[in-house]
Formats: structure tokens, sequence, C-alpha cells
């Protein structure tokens, strides 16, 4: 009942649920900011799905009617046009997340880059959490990165004049989402998606693309590059 | 064609590839007006972009076009260089909103431009607006200007559309309309198109034009049906030369009759139907496997300032002189010289000169012809609600004598244009128009 859970006895009694201690992203975007109750209530209705490379996690025009928050894996949001051409709209990684509101159409498709895994919250459940532990679904959304944030790095994004300023703030952002520790100069950040994704996603055509990394390496702004890869020169920001 | 339907044949008609026509347009939409309407413009929102190129080498006699023959080719460098701050200046504007799904490049003659400009040009839409390889890059081509690895250099640079002016493939009536090509010019024009691996090549034709005969045309229609373009648009030719001074170089002795031309049109539809293309809209034809025939198939046909289209993209943003621009509702029509076009946007402004803002009423017109033109069929019913008592009474008389002389037929409030009465679209589409109703010079309807 929502009386008990202010109860001083109600907030030391649950342990937090062990599938959630696995949890690989916990601590970097969600559940950090759960208290130990809210996480048992959570817990309950949330359910681990996996999400195989490839196939769609919402489709658009499809209703959705559930958060998800990505724990390991990545995705492209797309739209698609009435001719059958795709714009793809943003990247989903770790503690990202899709479906903020419950919709009877979705405005993207989430497409898997690699075989993924989401933890799936259906708003019903979330809607009933916030009745007894108020301000949980905020602090949910808290962190992490929305659609609305993507869309608004993809208009920051286009708004850069050069194709050398576009890749650059591309790569920065997937380095900061999914590089590995501060140091983006001796670290790897993984490139999940194909480069004609990259591409499409600046704006630009894959022939451009290509030959703006390869400048961007001469620079020395990219200190290596493999097709799933890329090793970042240290930001001079 | 039915003895009825001939008396339709001579009815002067616009070719609604806008609605109201770009003879409507006037100076009360201003560059402030169409920069309003750029910023409302959603992020993913497709845009088909337009580029005008207005120079040529030489004059053709039958030209309706914005075009001048240019023999300075720095005076081009200069427009190309003004293209380009135009559409840094929209793109401003815009501010990182709205994909390009298409482009065309036409003319004029675009290839008048070296394929180096061609290339600064679509550069500049790609850093300031944003291109992706999925967007369809169209370019209308004289062939007679085509050097050695021209076309491989154009494919190179992401041009995927080619839009060959063949017109006529008889050398009298090339003559006569000052436009020499030979076929071996063409039939080696395509052999390259071809090995550029396009897959979408397009031809232009005309009939009406003079000393065309049923043989002769029926001799072009054949070898252009050899060389199995992908597209092919049959144009009627409008000779209006107290609008056009260069038409007077034709002399009018030696253009077809209204029977000839009716023929002449027939003949087309018969040939290249019968050769595997399918009619798209009234004026274009396409191989079933083509874009624009499964757009047609798959009910996406639309019309816009080119002709007809698979465009999906609503709003459409013309650059260059005398480019037509149409974002929600409003029409912007850029300067149509190219001095003071260059003038407008040295000076930082959109060049746009005059325009239209379509009221409730006309966009509903606007749609009905739409559907006419582009599936044959409308619906009445919403044009009527929407016209006062007189324009009713005059459209439903009007309509009466297309459905007494068997050309349309009613289902509930929609009318359907019958089997076989296609070259009519338009003469129907003046029903729906009360503008068409004044005294205004348009292009013969067939």
């Amino acid at each position: 009942m929502s009386a008990s859970a202010s109860s001083p006895v109600a907030c030391q009694a649950p342990q937090r649920p062990a599938s959630c201690d696995l949890c690989a992203v916990r601590e970097r975007s969600i559940c950090a900011d759960l208290g130990p109750r809210e996480l048992v209530e959570v817990e309950k209705t949330m359910a681990r799905r996996s999400v195989a490379k490839g196939r769609a996690l919402m489709q658009e025009g499809e209703p959705n009617d559930s958060l998800y928050v990505l724990v390991q894996g990545g995705f492209r949001l797309l739209k698609h046009l009435e001719d059958g051409r795709r714009q793809i709209t943003g990247f989903i990684f770790p503690g990202d997340f899709v479906g903020v509101r419950p919709t009877g159409a979705s405005a993207y498709t989430a497409e898997a880059l690699e075989d993924s895994f989401v933890c799936c919250f259906p708003h019903r459940f979330l809607e009933a959490i916030a009745e007894r532990c108020p301000g949980v679904k905020d602090r949910l959304i808290a962190r992490g990165q929305t659609e609305y944030h993507k869309a608004q790095d993809h208009i920051v994004l286009l708004g850069k004049k050069t194709a050398e300023e576009r890749v650059e703030t591309f790569l920065r952002m997937v380095a900061k989402s999914i590089g590995h520790g501060g140091d983006s100069a001796v670290t790897e950040t993984p490139l999940p998606m194909p480069r004609q994704d990259i591409a499409d996603y600046l704006g630009l055509r894959l022939e451009t693309l290509s030959r703006t990394l390869a400048s961007l390496k001469k620079q020395g702004t990219i200190r290596a590059l493999s097709r799933r890869s890329v090793v970042l020169a240290a930001s001079c920001e | 064609m039915k003895a009825a339907w001939r008396k339709y044949l001579g009815a002067r008609a616009p070719r609604y590839t806008s609605y109201p026509s770009a003879l409507h347009f006037d100076q009360s939409v201003t560059a402030r007006d169409f920069t309003e309407k750029l910023h409302e413009i959603q992020l993913y929102d497709p845009l088909s972009l337009y580029v005008h190129v207005p120079f040529c080498r030489q004059l053709c006699w039958y030209c309706g076009c914005n075009m001048r023959v240019e023999n300075d080719y720095a005076r081009a460098r200069d427009y190309v260089d003004a293209l380009i701050g135009e559409i840094a200046l929209q793109a401003r504007a815009l501010g990182g909103k709205g994909r390009p799904t298409s482009i065309h490049f036409g003319g004029g003659t675009p290839n008048y431009l070296s394929c180096d400009d061609l290339a600064d040009i679509l550069g500049a839409i790609e850093r300031e607006v944003g291109l992706t390889d999925c967007a369809d890059v169209a370019i209308e081509l004289d062939p007679r200007m085509l050097r050695d690895g021209h076309v491989g250099r154009l494919a190179s640079l992401g041009f995927n559309r080619f839009s060959l002016g063949v017109q006529d493939l008889d050398p009298l009536v090339q003559e006569a309309i000052n436009r020499i090509q030979s076929f071996d010019l063409i039939e080696s024009c395509v052999s390259d198109i071809r090995a550029g691996g396009v897959d979408d090549l397009s031809f232009d034709i005309l009939y009406g034009l003079p000393r065309q005969s049923e043989d002769s045309f029926s001799q072009t229609l054949d070898k252009v049906i050899a060389l199995s373009p992908d597209r092919v648009s049959v144009f009627g030719y409008a000779h209006l030369p107290d609008a056009l001074p260069h038409q007077r170089m034709i002399d009018p002795q030696t253009l077809p009759d209204e029977t000839l031309r009716a023929a002449l049109s027939a003949m087309a539809d018969e040939l290249l139907t019968g050769a595997g293309y399918l009619r798209i809209g009234f004026d274009h034809y396409a191989k079933p496997d083509n874009a624009l025939a499964r757009a047609a198939l798959a009910g996406r046909l639309k019309r816009n300032f080119q002709g007809f289209t698979d465009d999906a993209a609503a709003t459409q943003i013309g650059f260059g002189a005398s480019a037509i621009s149409f974002v929600d509702g409003l029409y912007a029509q850029n300067e149509k010289s190219v001095a003071a076009y260059k003038d407008r946007v040295r000076r930082g402004a959109a060049p746009v000169a005059r325009g239209l803002v379509r009221t409730r009423r006309e966009a509903v017109i606007a749609a009905a012809i739409h559907d006419l033109l582009c599936r044959l069929e409308a619906d009445v019913g919403a044009v009527l609600k929407t016209s006062p008592p007189a324009d009713a009474i005059r459209l439903c008389s009007a309509l009466e004598r297309f459905e007494a002389d068997g050309i349309i037929r009613w289902d509930g409030d929609r009318i359907a244009i019958v089997e076989g009465a296609h070259p009519l679209a338009r003469a129907v589409a003046t029903a729906l128009d009360p503008y068409a109703q004044r005294q205004v010079e348009y292009a013969a309807a067939v």
C-alpha cells in the first residue's frame, strides 16, 4: 500500500534483486537512482528481453506500451519513407531508453545492430509503481539518453557545416556513450553500426564519409580505425 | 478516339504542374514569408530539391523554358557561385532540418556546366542540407554537349537518373526546330549511360513539331523503343509565338493540325504500351520495373513542377533563377533574370520575387486536380462543398457535358475518367478550375 511505502520499516526490508545485481549498466543508468524498495517494485514487473541482430524492438507505426532500457548491445532508430527508403534518426547505446511514452503509433523503428538485451517496463505497471513510489519514473529516465535527446543531438550534428566536424562530433559522441574508460586516446571505441548507417545519420554520402574518415586519420584526430572500432586522439576541448 | 471527344482536343488547358499555376503568382509573397515557412519544416521531413541551370549553347526554336544562350563560361561560373550562396542561405533557415530525398537538375541545359561545377553544387547541398545515398539525383542532358567520359564522371558524382532531350529523330524535323542530333549520337550516349551503370534513363519526346507526319513520327518512336529507355515522356509542343518570340522561327504552315496532333499522340500511346511500357498519368510511360511505374501501381504517383514523379516529398525547394518552391501551401518563385537573381543572392537575401499563398479552397481544388491527373479520378464532392453557388453550378454543368460525351463516369461524389479518355484528363481538370474560365492563353491541352 502507498501508506506503508514511506514507513521506515518498509525501506530497510527489501534486498536488491539478484538479476539486477548482475546488470552491467545499473550504475551508469536508471537503477542507480532507485532505492532498494523501488528496485524490488520495478523488478517485479520488469522483463529482460533478448533481441537478435537485425530484429526490431519497436516498429514505426505500431503501438508500443513499454519503456525499454538497453542493457547490452546497440540499436539504430530509423524512419521509413513512403517508397521504402529509410532515414537513420539515431543510435541507442547501453543505458539509453526508447518508448518513454506509450503510443498508438511509434514514430520510428528500433532495430538491433547486434545481439542485444533490453529491460522492458510496461507503462501500466510503471504508472502503478509511480503511485506507490512517487518520482520513480522520472528518476528512471533522468539518466541515459532518450529519443528526444537523440533528436537534439541529430540537429546539432546536422547543423555542423563541414563533413569533418560532423564525423568527429559523431565519433566523440559514440566514444562518450560506449567507449571504455575516460581516456579515449588509448581506448578503442566500438562502432557496432555499418558505415552506411553512419553516413545516413550524418547526412553524408558513403563516399564522403570514407573520404572524411581517411582525412581525419591523416590529421591524427583518429589514431586507428577498423571496420568495427575507432581509437580517437584526446579531444582538445 | 471517339468523334464526340475530338472537340476537347483543341481546348486550351494548363499543365497543372501546380495549382494555382505560376501565372497567378504575384508580389504578395516575400522572401520573409518563404523563410518563415522554412523554419516550420521538421527534422525528418522529406525534401525534394530542384536546381535550375538556365544556360544553353544554342537556342532550340520550340523551347518554352527559362533559358538563355551563354557564350561566356565565366558568367555561368558566377551563377554557380550564386547557386551555392543560395543553398547556404536556405540551409541556414532550415537549421539542419529536412532531409532531401531527391534532387533534380533541370534547365536550360544542366550539362552546360562542367562536371566540376556540378560537383560543387552537389557538394554544397551535401554540406549545407545533407545528402544521403538513398536520394535520387536526376539530371537533364543535352546529348550534343556530352563528351567522352562525361557520363561516367556524372555517375561517379552520384547522378543516378538521366534524362535525354531527344524530341524527334527525323533530320527534317530537327532542322525545323534547330536541334540537330543524329541517331548515332543518341545511341552512343545511351550506351555510355548504360555502361555507367545507370538503370533509370528517360527520354523526352515532342509531338506537334513542324514537319512531323504519322510516317516520320512512327519511325522516331520505333527508334526510341529500340534504344529501350526506362521511361519516356511524350509532350505536346505548344506554339505560342506571342509569348516566346523565338518560336516565330517556326513556320506555322508546317505545324501539324489538331487531327494530326491527336493521331501522333495516340500513336505514341499505342506503340509505347505495345512495347511493354506502362502509361503513367497522361504523358509519361515507364517500364513496369521502373520506380515511377512501381509508384503508380502502388497509388503513390505524384505531380510536381517536373511532371509526374515517384518522389513522396510534400515540400519542394527550388534553387536558381525562376525556380519555384512549395512549402506548406506557399509557392515562392525566384527572380527570373539571371542578373537579378545573382544580385539578390549577393546581397544575402532569399531571391524570392513572387508567389502565392494557397487558400483552403484552392488546396481542395489542387488535391482534386492532382488526383484526376495522377489517378484519373477525383472527389468532386469535396470541391463542391467549398465552392460558392455560381462556381458549383458551372462545375456541375461542365462535368455533365463530359459525362454526356462518355468521358467520365460518376461514383457517388467521385468522378473517374473512362478507359481511353486519359488524353483528356487536363481538359476535365479545367472543369474543376475556376481560373480556367478566364481568358488566359495556355498551352494546348493535347
